[in-house]
């Protein structure tokens, strides 16, 4: 905070903030602060309000480019059609039960495997360190992990095959594993003097403990989980399996490839309003989450990094 | 063996998916071209191979199946009319054929992809449709696509076909290095013709014209009268499809046969220039240096938007707006157009003539059918053939799949003429009809038949009589420029010159483009050639021309 007052303790610049008359220097740092964090959540609401307007707009408007804030020939036919197509719920459906699945097995697996690692007495804990850092930056590539995953594991169509590979993310792995580690040890020797055992201190003591990590990893887990549509597009054959996110892929991107692959004959005419209203279904749960795991992740992320 | 080659092939096509992966193409020799060659020597098929096919199957015979069968099929879900399993198409493909599916359903904004992993990872069903001739190339050497030239004889409605509409030279293109084919395309009986210039009908009457142009420089000038007569217009053409840095890619396509070369969607790197009896690359010859002038010339005389690389919705939006008054489409993009404009007049012009003739490019064969490797070992090989060849090569079959059933989904008078059940409509046809010959039912459905079309009975049956009109005056206006002869690359030479290709095409889409918008002067066209030659046009031109020698003298 840089004013123009002398003493810069820490009571004037309270006495500052809370007074009526500002010095100049604050009152143009609050000035600067509101007009600048007003444009950004300008440009970051935009979107989402002209996703919203076109939604309940007639096509024709949108086509001519005349839909901003406010929906213009407002309807609600185009929410009714895609609210009717079963194949919309049956992938809604499945998205969902992908997400808590996934994001159930994944944090199982991170905060054992993180946990593990981050007791300094675990013998070999370079190698296990080093075997998760090693996919971070290699992979076998797209075809040898397709054959892996569809004819050695037999995943091919099958729920296993979307919540499995990639179950553990590593970078989310090292952030709790240096959040374990940064956890007071007395607290865990006093349990286990108490006669708790390794598992009993993990569940009884420290996840009790570790909401604000755990809160902001089901997070990035769900979020990563609800957006993803790569694994389904390779190990799922079936459109009744699908998840939302190809569901609405389908609409958008066939619409915008060029007419020329496909034969004028076959050419995809999805209405704009359409593809707003399956955009607008599908983040909605997201936008919903959000707001109240956020405060998670805001302490959860840094406390990972913050030596104690 | 054939495993690893199969994956080793794949993982060389699946470039586009761009996954870190280190691509390394095997260095095999050439051990799989086989000795048989294509042609009158086809593959019997034995008895074990034969379960289910008709004993007499001929061309007029309804395919049957003597046991259900039951095809693994590559399925393309359309997102106009997804998949329905209890549609009409299957049921009666279940009853009168015998013949029922085991889909792999994949979306259509993930399909070439999707194919092209399935095909490597060696899981491909037996039939996969909707490929077009020269994309089955990638797949050839991976061993997993069936050389189906060896077995036509198998499908007497395909060689009827291929043989009444004179479609052989053009089919012979596409053998590969050991003279077979591996893909049946989708044939039709006359060119396609889809795309043109829609005009903004009032527009072009306040500047007094009524008549469509006879030349692309008569188009041009009308351009500049309706510029004039309309001062609320910036440019009187503003173009779309712009996407993948092909700016202009359908106005190109269509406006370049006139000037006897290829370019837009059409470009492809050799011409083959039928006076030499040589191949050249395209994007050097006088003849498209001329299309690019002329292309330049509608941008400096202020006619053409030089905002070539807007997106779709951006140049639609000026039409529908009337801030344009020309917009390239189709026969079916026009409907789109008068749906965002209800009151505008518009229409599709018939394609005018140029320096090099009035002319279309060559090109009868469709998007058609690959057969995976493995399907030879299914005992129902033999009708697989038979029910392939009724379905898409039959005129009973191509009926059925555009129309449906009947007395179901459409009527047939005795004159022939068909109209659809007043309660079933399609595209332009019965527009307001409650359920839809693709969505309800699963007929005209891409997947099941060529989409663009094949006997030119069927394919004008479903247009709208403007659209028939305007099908009929470009047809009789035009000449089908000849097809280039066949240059088969082996291996070898098919690694080499893909990546020369692909470097050489995006230089000359953004010289093009470059020359277009005026951004560089035309007369650094010499420049702009030996920077081509320096990418290594000449070694893709001679590879070309060493192929066609070694193809004119076996």
């Amino acid at each position: 905070m840089v004013t123009e007052t002398t003493t810069p303790d820490i009571t004037a610049v309270h006495a500052s903030l809370t007074n009526v008359k500002e010095t100049r220097g604050v009152a143009a740092f609050r000035i600067v602060n509101v007009v600048l964090l007003t444009l950004i959540t300008v440009l970051t609401v935009y979107p989402f309000v002209n996703l919203l307007a076109k939604s309940f707009s007639s096509e024709r408007y949108i086509a001519a480019g005349q839909v901003n804030l406010v929906p213009r020939g407002f309807n609600l036919d185009t929410l009714n059609y895609v609210v009717s197509d079963p194949m919309f719920w049956t992938n809604y459906k499945n998205t969902v039960v992908y997400t808590v699945l996934g994001t159930i097995i994944s944090m199982a697996l991170t905060t054992t495997y993180a946990y593990a690692l981050s007791r300094r007495n675990l013998k070999g804990r370079g190698v296990f360190t080093g075997v998760a850092l090693f996919t971070m930056f290699f992979s076998g590539g797209l075809i040898p992990n397709y054959i892996l995953v569809a004819n050695v594991l037999h995943m091919r169509n099958s729920v296993w095959a979307i919540v499995l590979p990639g179950a553990i993310s590593v970078f989310n792995l090292l952030v709790m594993k240096s959040f374990f580690e940064n956890f007071p040890a007395e607290l865990e020797e006093a349990a286990a003097l108490d006669g708790m055992t390794t598992y009993g201190v993990f569940f009884r003591i420290v996840m009790p403990l570790s909401k604000a990590v755990l809160a902001t990893m089901t997070l990035f887990y769900a979020v990563s989980m609800w957006n993803s549509w790569f694994g389904a597009f390779l190990y799922l054959d079936k459109k009744d399996m699908f998840p939302v996110t190809v569901y609405l892929r389908n609409l958008i991107a066939a619409a915008t490839q060029s007419a020329e692959s496909q034969g004028a004959a076959d050419t995809v005419q999805i209405g704009a309003n359409i593809q707003s209203v399956t955009m607008l279904l599908t983040v909605l749960p997201i936008v919903c989450f959000y707001p109240f795991i956020q405060k998670y992740f805001v302490s959860g992320v840094m406390l990972g990094s913050v030596k104690g | 063996m054939r495993n690893i080659r199969r994956r080793t092939a794949a993982v060389a096509t699946l470039a586009t998916l761009a996954l870190a992966m280190t691509a390394c193409s095997s260095g095999g020799g050439d051990d799989d071209g086989s000795s048989a060659k294509g042609g009158g020597n086809g593959v019997t098929i034995d008895d074990a191979h034969s379960k289910g096919a008709m004993a007499d199957y001929k061309v007029g015979t309804t395919f049957k199946a003597t046991e259900p069968v039951d095809f693994s099929l590559m399925y393309r879900d359309h997102p106009n009319y997804p998949v329905k399993d209890d549609w009409s198409i299957f049921q009666q493909l279940k009853t009168n054929q015998n013949v029922s599916f085991k889909r792999t359903d994949i979306a259509l904004a993930d399909w070439d992809n999707k194919k092209a992993l399935l095909i490597g990872a060696g899981d491909a069903p037996e039939i996969i449709p909707l490929t077009y001739p020269g994309q089955e190339t990638q797949f050839v050497s991976g061993g997993a696509i069936l050389p189906v030239s060896d077995y036509v004889q198998y499908m007497p409605n395909f060689e009827q076909k291929v043989k009444d509409w004179g479609l052989q030279a053009e089919l012979d293109t596409h053998r590969q290095a050991d003279g077979k084919y591996y893909v049946l395309p989708g044939l039709r009986e006359v060119p396609d013709v889809q795309y043109s210039v829609v005009v903004n009908d009032d527009m072009w009457k306040k500047a007094g014209i009524t008549t469509d142009p006879a030349t692309w420089d008569e188009f041009a000038q009308d351009l500049t009268k309706v510029k004039a007569a309309n001062p609320s217009i910036k440019y009187a053409f503003s173009d779309r499809w712009n996407a993948n840095n092909q700016s202009l890619g359908a106005f190109l396509q269509y406006v370049a046969p006139n000037f006897n070369t290829s370019a837009g969607w059409g470009y492809g790197n050799t011409w083959f220039n039928t006076d030499t009896k040589k191949f050249e690359l395209t994007g050097t010859t006088d003849a498209y240096k001329q299309l690019v002038t002329y292309a330049a010339g509608l941008v400096s005389s202020g006619d053409l938007d030089p905002e070539i690389t807007q997106t779709d919705d951006q140049a639609i939006q000026k039409f529908v707006t009337g801030k344009s008054a020309a917009i390239s489409g189709n026969t079916q993009e026009i409907t789109g157009y008068r749906t965002k404009a209800p009151k505008m007049k518009m229409h599709l012009i018939v394609l005018p003539g140029g320096p090099a003739g009035s002319n279309l490019a060559a090109g009868q064969l469709t998007a058609g059918q690959m057969i995976s490797a493995d399907a030879a070992k299914d005992p129902h090989f033999k009708a697989m053939l038979q029910f392939i060849d009724w379905l898409y090569y039959s005129d009973e079959g191509l009926e059925f799949a555009q129309w449906g059933v009947k007395g179901e989904t459409y009527t047939k008078d005795a004159s022939g003429v068909r109209k659809l059940e007043p309660n079933v409509g399609w595209n332009a046809l019965n527009p307001d009809a409650p359920k839809k010959l693709n969505t309800d039912f699963g007929f005209s459905n891409g997947v099941f038949m060529p989409a663009s079309g094949a006997s030119k009975d069927l394919l004008q049956s479903v247009m709208s009589p403007e659209i028939k009109d305007w099908t009929n005056a470009v047809l009789a206006k035009k000449k089908v420029l000849p097809v280039s002869p066949a240059a088969s690359l082996n291996e070898d030479e098919l690694e080499q010159t893909s990546l020369l290709d692909t470097q050489i095409k995006d230089a000359v889409m953004a010289g093009t483009a470059k020359f277009i918008t005026g951004q560089t002067p035309l007369s650094d066209w010499d420049k702009y050639v030996a920077q081509i030659k320096g990418l290594g046009s000449d070694q893709l031109v001679q590879t070309y021309n060493d192929a066609y020698q070694r193809t004119q003298d076996k």
